[in-house]
């Protein structure tokens, strides 16, 4: 988080699209609103459930996020923004305005000792999709290959598709590392603290060795 | 002085040799967090929370909060060796801690935080001590109407007052408050939200909400960013990291202003030590530029890394007390002690002196050995934790992902959870794509059921009258703050509009 508000300037031939990202989160926040607000109508509320019932607050939190997601779109189309959060990536929230001035920060001195360093001299610009999509395929397959195939084979597959994709270079090194550290894992919950990790295919190795 | 008797029978309990291997385990897992970039004790304890069920809870609690001070000695080394700091709370820290770094003081610089965090620390718990029980005290007027209005304090705190964006800290309140509703409502037993699957009817656990937007949010990101950005260059820190007399007269001071700035903000719901540690960096640099200090701001003063380090670690210090008194969360790793404490079946706030007086006192007694415990494994090895950088950064996030995995896994051994906590995390990684902030997230699913809660029991009981909501000097008071802190926010808001008006005037391009 840096505290410089950058205005990039919109490319001239941008599509529509360029800086309104951000409809999509608006359109998930209203549909949220949308699903919460059916499920709220249509609960099942059980006789003698006292006044403000169980559907008390969601009417509100769904009414609440049905504004907000307009609200939010309208913002997006009014005011688009080229880069919207391809800042640092310690966001918490933190209004960099209002620390610029309780810390007496100026751009000249403060700003360009941090900033720097964060590299917003190098091209930074778009969502690296490729990377993303791998370490996503990544997760999704250790979701399905957990129980059939043990923990100790798909935390390794998970390790070492994550590294790989995070810009490793040793794949035949991480093979090893990845093995070691989900077997590591594996040993220490398992028999450190009892806690049960599906053995999959493995299972006749843990026979003989528990 | 009742609290001296209760504070020596807590140091009688978290002196056992196994309570001290709690805390020691704790110190180094929290100094590493802090020490790693993109990891924070926030995260380090919702990724321990299922692992140690297995622990009895002042064991468990022990190991937490000196993991929650330890994040706060770690995270000044990334900003001081690297430039880039790894938390938002040692920001301020980096400015001159850099500077000195580059200047060949790294070692000075790394010491001197330790050392303020130490102090500020210190200060603060021994404040808490004192003042919990009448904190207590205060907090036994509290009823329903009262608690609901705590709740919505810290909601408003932390997703208006401090957020860059209004619009958006309300729609990460509104998420975290839906994500809280699903599964069945106690009192009427009416199933919410879950599409008729069993699996959905205890609610989605707060370990995965926050292992999903945190840890796996934060991997995502990095996936999305991490061929794009530049290299960073490391400085090396040699020396000896303990100050000399002339050093030490200079930073003493900055600690005790630091601590000042610190110990008031741990207990006003604005997210955390950022504040508090700007504060504190301001008022040094004023202070520099009056006695004509040619080192601030160009080798780096030793002073603007002593007083923002404080500061930091004072408000920690002080929010632990506005947790375990009054069950106020002020900051994403506080919420996330909450959620623990939660978890073994125990709501912080003023009952929880009363009826785990065998817990609280313990703990309290353990911050003060966790932190001499930090600062003689930080003071002296600073340079050695500075060697967890040299870890590449893709070992490091497919070693958090496998962890976050294994987290939720152990919750309930249910592939559910792990669907569950996917979805999360790409909520994470939008949010952070789009700077949507994620503390709010969090406070609002762990206060959420509170709030509902006692709303409905204030409503129930005052026959749906709304009035009773502000029918006491105690809500009163709260909603009041309130009003302030947002008219504060919107009066700031106008005035930085204004000036950004004046300048677009007076530029003439574009």
């Amino acid at each position: 988080m840096t505290a410089t508000s950058v205005t990039p300037t919109r490319p001239a031939d941008a599509s529509w699209w360029h800086g309104r990202g951000e409809l999509v989160v608006a359109a998930l926040v209203l549909g949220l609103g949308i699903f919460l607000g059916i499920g709220t109508a249509t609960m099942e509320v059980p006789p003698g459930s006292g006044v403000p019932g169980p559907q008390f607050f969601p009417t509100i939190v769904s009414a609440g996020l049905g504004i907000l997601g307009v609200l939010l779109a309208i913002q997006v189309i009014r005011n688009p923004e080229a880069e919207v959060g391809a800042g640092g990536s310690d966001d918490l929230g933190m209004d960099p305005d209002l620390l610029g001035e309780l810390g007496d920060i100026d751009t000249t001195s403060e700003i360009r000792v941090v900033a720097s360093a964060t590299g917003d001299d190098v091209p930074r610009t778009g969502t690296d999709w490729k990377t993303f999509g791998f370490v996503l395929a990544g997760l999704v397959g250790f979701v399905l290959l957990l129980v059939p195939l043990g923990w100790i084979l798909a935390g390794a597959v998970l390790f070492w598709v994550i590294a790989r994709a995070l810009g490793s270079k040793r794949p035949v090194f991480d093979i090893a590392i990845a093995i070691l550290m989900s077997s590591a894992i594996q040993l220490a919950f398992s028999a450190g603290l009892g806690l049960t990790l599906p053995s999959g295919i493995l299972s006749g190795v843990f026979s003989w060795l528990g | 002085m009742d609290q001296l008797t209760h504070l020596l029978e807590g140091f009688s309990v978290a002196l056992t040799p196994i309570n001290l291997l709690w805390l020691l385990i704790g110190a180094v897992l929290g100094t590493a967090v802090g020490v790693l970039p993109g990891l924070g004790s926030a995260m380090a304890v919702a990724l321990l929370l299922p692992v140690t069920f297995s622990l009895d809870p002042t064991g468990a609690f022990i190991m937490f909060a000196s993991i929650y001070f330890g994040g706060l000695f770690g995270d000044s080394t990334a900003g001081i060796l690297l430039n880039t700091p790894g938390n938002s709370s040692a920001i301020a820290t980096t400015f001159e801690g850099h500077r000195m770094a580059k200047d060949g003081r790294a070692a000075k610089a790394l010491g001197t935080s330790a050392m303020g965090a130490f102090l500020g620390g210190m200060i603060a718990t021994t404040l808490v001590v004192f003042f919990a029980p009448y904190l207590v005290k205060l907090a036994t007027l509290f009823g329903p109407a009262e608690y609901f209005a705590l709740a919505a304090f810290a909601f408003v705190a932390i997703s208006s007052v401090v957020a860059e964006s209004v619009l958006r800290g309300l729609l990460a309140l509104a998420i975290g408050l839906a994500l809280a509703m699903v599964g069945i409502d106690g009192p009427s037993g009416a199933a919410r939200f879950t599409l008729g699957l069993p699996q959905l009817f205890d609610g989605i656990s707060i370990i995965v909400i926050t292992v999903g937007l945190l840890a796996l949010g934060e991997v995502l990101h990095v996936a999305s960013r991490i061929h794009r950005d530049g290299a960073v260059t490391r400085v090396s820190a040699g020396g000896s990291p303990f100050l000399n007399w002339s050093e030490f007269r200079k930073a003493f001071p900055a600690f005790l202003r630091g601590t000042s700035f610190g110990v008031p903000f741990g207990v006003i719901p604005v997210g955390g030590s950022e504040v508090p540690t700007f504060l504190a960096y301001g008022t040094e640099k004023k202070l520099a530029q009056r006695r004509k200090d040619p080192d601030f701001g160009g080798r780096g003063a030793i002073q603007g890394v002593a007083a923002p380090e404080a500061a930091g670690n004072a408000t920690a210090g002080t929010a632990m007390g506005a947790l375990l008194a009054l069950g106020l969360p002020t900051s994403a790793t506080a919420a996330m002690m909450i959620a623990a404490f939660q978890q073994y079946g125990m709501q912080p706030g003023p009952l929880l002196f009363e009826r785990s007086a065998d817990l609280v006192w313990p703990l309290l007694a353990s911050l003060f050995v966790g932190l001499i415990i930090l600062l003689i494994i930080n003071l002296p090895f600073a340079a050695v934790w500075a060697k967890l950088l040299l870890v590449p950064k893709h070992y490091l996030y497919a070693g958090i992902t496998l962890f976050a995995m294994l987290g939720v896994y152990a919750i309930a051994s249910a592939e559910m959870d792990l669907w569950l906590v996917l979805g999360i995390g790409l909520l994470g990684f939008l949010m952070r794509r789009f700077s949507i902030p994620l503390a709010p997230v969090l406070i609002a699913a762990i206060l959420g059921p509170l709030a509902e809660t006692e709303l409905r029991r204030s409503l129930a009981v005052s026959e749906g009258d709304l009035g009773i909501l502000v029918g006491s000097p105690i809500t009163i008071t709260l909603y009041s703050l309130m009003a302030i802190a947002i008219g504060f926010t919107l009066f700031q808001a106008l005035r930085r509009r204004g000036a950004k008006k004046r300048e677009a005037v007076g530029a003439t391009r574009s």
